[in-house]
């Protein structure tokens, strides 16, 4: 019919055709050749950029030779119809769409196949676009035309065509890989809805019949047929709509009113999958018929065992498309659930599983002969779904019925199996060690995931099921063959030297996801690996007792640096900021067990003490404890402390002593079990934190130089010790914590420790200053604590030679210690001690001031100064009096005052780019500090427990934060806005200042106001979503304050608001008009989240009003650039709607502002389309 | 507390000592170093360990505080490095002569005239320019180990 339409038309027309039809394909050419790009680029731009370029396109499409040229012409189609979808008649819409169908269905059999993608994308995108407006009898003769193509009555190829089409149809209309084509999504939550409801299943059938008609074919011939390629296209569809996100009916009811369209579809499907990988396949019970009563899996499987006999055929193997379709398909049917189901207390679900688990386990079983033949070069493919496949069926059922499964085809449960062939891996990985990426890896990533999400499963249930007996020896089988492949792995990388093996942090960081499966797995069977692991550590410590002087320790040394690593992830769970318990399985497998002495774990965990405990012993320390064993015996130190020493609850005595212990709750209930008592408080827990604290101690003063090991003494060990109540106040009580604060204050060695450690421990000691029974034991300890420090400040501060010596090297690393410290101090502000911190912060004032003078050029010095400020004001400012907070004030203004003046104007040059970007990050930082300095003061004005008012004294919060960000603003530059940190901490000052005080900006002089608004102006087109809601916001705060103060007969804004003319006749527009202009710019004109539309509703209703006469001008102004006359009309009602439509008043409530939201939302749905041509 | 110990007592006499001796665990990012022989300030540090079971060692990458080469050094860090004392002082702009020497005006009353210009085209427009408009300009002169170059500039207004 096409044809004829081309006949009928002139013959100049058709010379114009045919003239775009060689530039076109020309362009396409100079592509292909690179000659010119970018001009062929700008022709095939024209094309789909012209007003109703589809004559030339179809025209190209079904005349050109050049398959690019075709490939061009199909998307030139989309751009064109999606731009232009709006005003094109319904039949037009309608000619499109056929156009593509039968291009497809007529092309089918063209070589060219990626032209064919292209055009049946294009038509897949354009039904979806008219998808909500066709009638069902318009979509109904679209799809007969599918129908026929897909049931196989028009040939194969036509077939083949038919089914990708769909496919490109079913990933449209899936959230998470259609195209955005500019609208909301609602819309394409409405399409998906639509889809899922009326037409997936039928899809389904058509493939389903499809795939079966042409099965017996294949199986029946003995080379590749081109039946084959229809095949696999049948069946990965069918995999897709399987992995489609069904909702089932319950939420199309409720999608209408409970679908966000803000929310991130995409997002939650990542996090979903990142840990298992399993996608559950949940159609709901309308897919009962066609997925489990037609016998459909019955046939999939069989087709599949045909298709293993065909492997040694030509055309079929292993890996040939077809296969790998099929066996994506058999493990997709593995994780079938849901109400799909009858509820039938799973006894369908079981059928299912089990029909399944009979045709898969002929993959990896017997699990030595398929590891053997994988070995010998057969492809692994088989195995990794088989796994894949175990891997869902554990996902969709309980531990018990998992096992159960094989019971009934074999002597075993399946969790032999799994255990079975872990094993099989596990021997791979000891012969292969160094090689990467193998298939043992994958294959024990995946089997290590499906224990993980069995145990996982058990864990949750509570501790009364565990894995039948049969499960559990065949865990601790499983357990003694990983443990024994670690070590071996250890003692052979013993002498490994790579940089990527050396820090215990990575490592663990890398391991700890399998190390944590590994517990799960030792959990299973307690009984048997906690005494394996016992016996483990007791020989190597022997081994190293033994060969003491005479052999090198190395091997044993990385071995049991593994030991220890994989016994705490057993012992103890990660608190991730909660005190951990002790794990339950641990707990309930020994829950019997009274005498101390036999309790496996308390004679393991004494056994590493006590081995820990030898590195005290300076000789021992230099023949067995190097820093890297070091750092994992303390990482288990800190991981077991938080655990099994003192744990709450433990005994009740303790509730009415000197501290609260109100939140410690009974826990473990009412049993006192050995273990817990064992290391509480009352038995060998003050002699075990004892032992820790003279390690810590150790470790910091005998190993000068090993940052690793102390910053997990500092910043894991002894900070996750006085995170906990319980242990501070036996802490301050102990000689050994005595004599490390004695130590911290006057060893010489402990001034070299890295900074960030020296303010940790700072921290750390003044933290345990909360255990001491009095409030002014408290606080004189906390002066002790600092007054070496203090007094040494001020005695250099007060030095008439500072000057000259200031900068020389040992004095610079002097003050830099000290200030770390006060800072680690000033950080540990508790109601308790807050008075002795103010107190040492108070007589460092001073000195901080000169310091800041005397290291202007040191931007290390400078930093920490200012950051030790900041820390201090935030842990001080809201418990000080009104008189207190007059000095605070007073010195920090002197402090930013000082600032500015050092580095205002300086301009520092060096040869160097890199030291140049290094001084503009320690400018950032600095700046970044004092904005935080600023939000600390910020915050006395919303929390304050003095006793009066601040106001007392002359003080008033706003007046100092403005004068301060007068300070500051200048030396913020645009360039530094490009940091995101500072651009977050600048703009969220700023936009809480004008929200809290709007009416300050008023008595700004025109320099300040414009720097502040210019920033503004910056933050509102800036990427980040954060930040342009925050300038929406500060901008709402500043339209609304002025107007509402206009309508009170105030000033508001006062002179920045008005719109004025110079001397010089020039125009200048108040603040509000020109942001009022940028605003509307930014929503009709960019590229912005849909998230903001809301708060950029809130910021534009105030400006409109205050700026009536600049709204109509605006307005105005683009009606007039229209030229088309409908777009013209539209653009005119809109405006008009935009102010008037829903009842809007020109009041500032709550309701109005809603309104409001609603009409900008339907306003830009309505016009940004025409008005921004993508 | 003893801190009679603290070394800054004794050392008075600031000036005499090019450098100072200081533990390599302890230099950090943005501080300075000798390394060969040159004063550098540090853009980066890492360390390692020599073998699984060793001691940590730093590994510095500096650049040269003059001349803006990078140099890098391996030190055992619980060992000592050379740290250059790095001064600052401002002096007033009051003359450039023909030959790209300046003129500065010390604390005390005193002219300086033994410094050239700097090379970095930046700096030196913005000195040559602030100067010929007739600013009041303040030049940071940075030294170490007996090696001097203007290294900043501020303009405390004109007047």
């Amino acid at each position: 019919m096409h044809q004829g339409y081309y006949q009928s038309m002139g013959a100049a027309d058709m010379a114009q055709l045919q003239a775009t039809m060689q530039a076109i394909e020309l362009a396409c050419n100079s592509i292909q050749m690179h000659t010119n790009p970018t001009a062929a680029e700008a022709t095939l731009l024209s094309l789909s950029q012209s007003p109703r370029p589809y004559q030339a396109c179809q025209f190209i499409l079904e005349n050109s030779q050049l398959p690019n040229a075709r490939f061009q012409a199909a998307g030139a189609i989309r751009d064109a119809a999606i731009r232009e979808w709006g005003f094109l008649e319904p039949n037009d819409r309608r000619g499109l769409i056929s156009f593509c169908l039968c291009f497809i269905m007529k092309n089918a059999n063209s070589p060219e196949g990626y032209v064919l993608v292209k055009v049946a994308s294009v038509a897949a995108q354009l039904l979806k676009r008219g998808w909500l407006d066709f009638t069902a009898a318009e979509k109904e003769a679209f799809f007969h035309e599918v129908e026929q193509a897909v049931q196989g009555s028009h040939g194969l190829d036509v077939q083949f065509a038919g089914i990708s089409f769909l496919e490109s149809l079913v990933s449209e209309f899936s959230p998470s890989t259609s195209t955005a084509m500019g609208l909301p999504r609602e819309f394409h939550e409405q399409c998906r809805i639509s889809l899922e409801q009326d037409y997936m299943k039928a899809f389904y059938c058509w493939v389903q019949y499809a795939a079966f008609n042409v099965s017996d074919r294949i199986i029946g011939a003995n080379s590749e047929i081109p039946e084959v390629k229809v095949c696999s296209a049948a069946l990965r569809l069918m995999l897709q709509i399987l992995n489609w996100d069904f909702r089932g009916k319950n939420s199309i009811e409720n999608s209408k009113r409970g679908m966000d369209i803000f929310y991130d579809g995409m997002k939650q499907e990542n996090d979903s999958l990142r840990r298992s990988e399993c996608i559950l396949v949940q159609p709901g019970p309308a897919w009962r018929d066609v997925l489990i009563s037609s016998g459909h899996v019955g046939w999939l499987l069989n087709f599949y065992t045909a298709l293993r006999q065909k492997f040694s055929c030509e055309g079929y193997w292993l890996d040939c498309p077809l296969a790998v379709s099929a066996r994506k398909l058999i493990v997709q049917f593995c994780s079938l659930t849901g109400t799909i189901f009858p509820s039938d207390s799973g006894e369908m679900q079981r059928q299912h599983l089990l029909q399944m688990l009979a045709g898969i386990v002929q993959w990896i079983e017997p699990p030595d002969a398929v590891s053997k033949a994988i070995k010998s070069g057969k492809s692994e493919s088989e195995l990794l779904d088989g796994c894949r496949a175990l891997m869902s069926m554990a996902t969709v059922t309980t531990p018990l019925v998992f096992d159960e499964l094989l019971k009934s085809l074999r002597p075993y449960g399946t969790i032999t199996l799994l255990s079975a062939l872990m094993c099989e891996v596990i021997k791979d990985l000891m012969e292969n060690r160094t090689e990467e990426e193998t298939w043992s890896w994958v294959a024990r990533d995946i089997l290590l995931d499906t224990w993980t999400t069995l145990l996982m499963q058990l864990d949750a249930s509570g501790h009364k099921h565990s894995l039948p007996p049969e499960g559990i020896s065949a865990a601790a089988n499983l357990f003694a063959l990983i443990v024994e492949s670690e070590l071996r792995a250890a003692s052979a990388s013993a002498f490994n030297d790579e940089d990527e093996y050396d820090y215990l942090q990575a490592s663990i960081a890398a391991m700890d996801e399998r190390l944590s499966s590994y517990a799960l797995i030792a959990r299973a069977a307690v009984g048997a690996t906690i005494p394996l692991l016992k016996e483990l550590f007791s020989e190597r410590i022997m081994r190293l007792h033994q060969g003491r002087g005479t052999s090198d320790p190395t091997e044993t040394l990385e071995e049991l640096y593994s030991l220890l690593l994989i016994t705490g992830h057993v012992l103890a769970d990660e608190g991730q900021g909660e005190t951990p318990l002790v794990p339950k399985e641990i707990e309930s497998h020994y829950s019997n067990v009274t005498e101390v002495d036999k309790h496996p774990v308390i004679v393991l965990s004494g056994s590493i003490i006590r081995f820990a405990e030898e590195s005290l012993d300076p000789e021992l320390r230099r023949y067995f404890f190097s820093p890297r064993l070091m750092e994992a015996v303390v990482w288990f130190l800190a991981r077991w402390s938080s655990t099994y020493l003192m744990p709450p609850g433990e005994s009740g005595e303790n509730k009415g002593g000197y501290e609260n212990y109100n939140n410690t709750q009974h826990l473990r209930g009412q049993t006192t079990n050995a273990l817990v008592s064992f290391f509480g408080e009352n038995d060998q827990g003050k002699a075990v934190l004892d032992v820790i604290i003279r390690i810590s101690l150790s470790t910091l003063v005998s190993y000068p130089g090993e940052k690793d090991l102390q910053a997990l003494t500092c910043c894991q060990l002894l900070h996750g010790l006085v995170k906990q109540k319980n242990i501070i106040c036996h802490l301050v009580t102990l000689d050994s914590w005595r004599d490390l604060a004695t130590a911290f204050t006057n060893e010489r060695v402990l001034f070299s420790l890295n900074a960030a450690h020296q303010r940790s421990l700072a921290q750390t000691l003044a933290v345990s200053a909360s255990g001491m029974k009095t409030s002014e034991a408290s606080n004189q300890y906390i002066k002790s604590l600092t007054s070496h420090m203090t007094s040494a400040l001020v005695e250099l501060s007060s030095k008439n030679d500072l000057k000259a010596i200031a900068q020389q090297p040992d004095i610079i690393l002097l003050v830099s210690c000290l200030l770390e410290r006060l800072r680690g101090v000033a950080r540990a502000s508790e109601p308790r001690t807050q008075k002795a911190i103010y107190e040492m912060g108070f007589l460092v004032m001073n000195p901080v001031l000169i310091f800041l003078q005397a290291y202007k050029d040191e931007s290390v010095v400078v930093y920490l100064l200012l950051k030790f400020v900041t820390d201090w004001v935030d842990g001080q400012i809201i418990y000080l009096e009104a008189q207190e907070t007059a000095a605070v004030v007073d010195f920090s203004m002197r402090l930013l005052q000082l600032y500015s003046s050092n580095n205002i104007g300086k301009i520092s040059v060096s040869l160097s780019n890199s030291l140049r970007s290094e001084a503009d990050a320690e400018k950032y930082k600095d700046l970044r500090a004092l904005l935080q300095l600023l939000s600390n003061l910020c915050s006395k004005d919303l929390v304050d427990f003095a006793s009066e008012p601040i106001e007392t004294y002359g003080t008033n919060i706003s007046q100092v934060v403005y004068t301060g960000l007068h300070i500051v603003t200048p030396l913020i530059t645009m360039d530094l806005l490009k940091y995101p940190k500072l651009c977050h901490s600048y703009f969220s000052l700023l936009s809480h200042m004008l929200e809290v005080y709007p009416e300050i900006i008023a008595q700004l002089n025109v320099e300040a106001c414009s720097h502040i608004l210019g920033t503004l102006d910056f933050g509102l087109h800036h990427q980040d979503i954060e930040v342009v809601d925050l300038c929406l916001r500060a901008l709402r705060a500043l339209a609304s304050h002025h107007y509402k103060d206009r309508g009170d007969g105030k000033v508001g804004l006062g002179s920045h608001a008005t719109s004025y003319k110079d001397a010089d006749g020039k125009f200048h527009e108040g603040i509000l008009g020109q942001f009022l202009r940028s605003l509307l710019r930014l929503l009709l004109f960019e590229d912005y989240s849909t998230d903001l539309v809301s708060s950029g509703a809130d910021a534009l209703l105030p400006l409109i009003l205050c700026e009536q006469s600049v709204y109509q001008n605006l307005a105005n102004e683009l009606i007039e650039r229209q030229v088309n006359q409908t777009f013209r009309s539209r653009l005119t009602n809109a405006f008009q709607s935009l102010i008037t439509s829903n009842n809007l008043s020109s009041t500032l409530d709550r309701m109005n502002y809603q309104r409001f939201r609603k009409n900008l939302l339907s306003f830009l749905i309505e016009v940004r389309g025409f008005l921004r041509t993508v | 507390m003893s801190d009679e110990e603290h070394h800054f007592e004794s050392k008075a006499d600031a000036g005499a000592s090019k450098t100072y001796p200081q533990q390599a665990g302890t230099i950090r990012k943005n501080g300075y170093i000798v390394i060969k022989g040159r004063p550098c300030k540090v853009v980066e540090v890492s360390t390692s360990k020599t073998g699984k079971h060793g001691h940590a060692k730093c590994h510095f990458v500096g650049i040269d505080i003059f001349t803006s080469k990078k140099l890098e050094d391996i030190v055992p860090s619980s060992h000592n490095c050379d740290v250059p004392h790095v001064t600052r002082t401002d002096y007033q702009l009051i003359d450039i002569s023909e030959d790209g020497f300046v003129s500065l005006l010390t604390e005390n009353g005193n002219t300086k005239d033994d410094l050239r210009l700097p090379t970095d085209e930046n700096l030196l427009s913005q000195i040559k320019d602030g100067f010929g408009e007739g600013k009041d300009l303040v030049v940071s002169v940075m030294s170490a180990m007996g090696e001097e170059q203007i290294c900043a500039l501020k303009d405390i207004g004109p007047k």
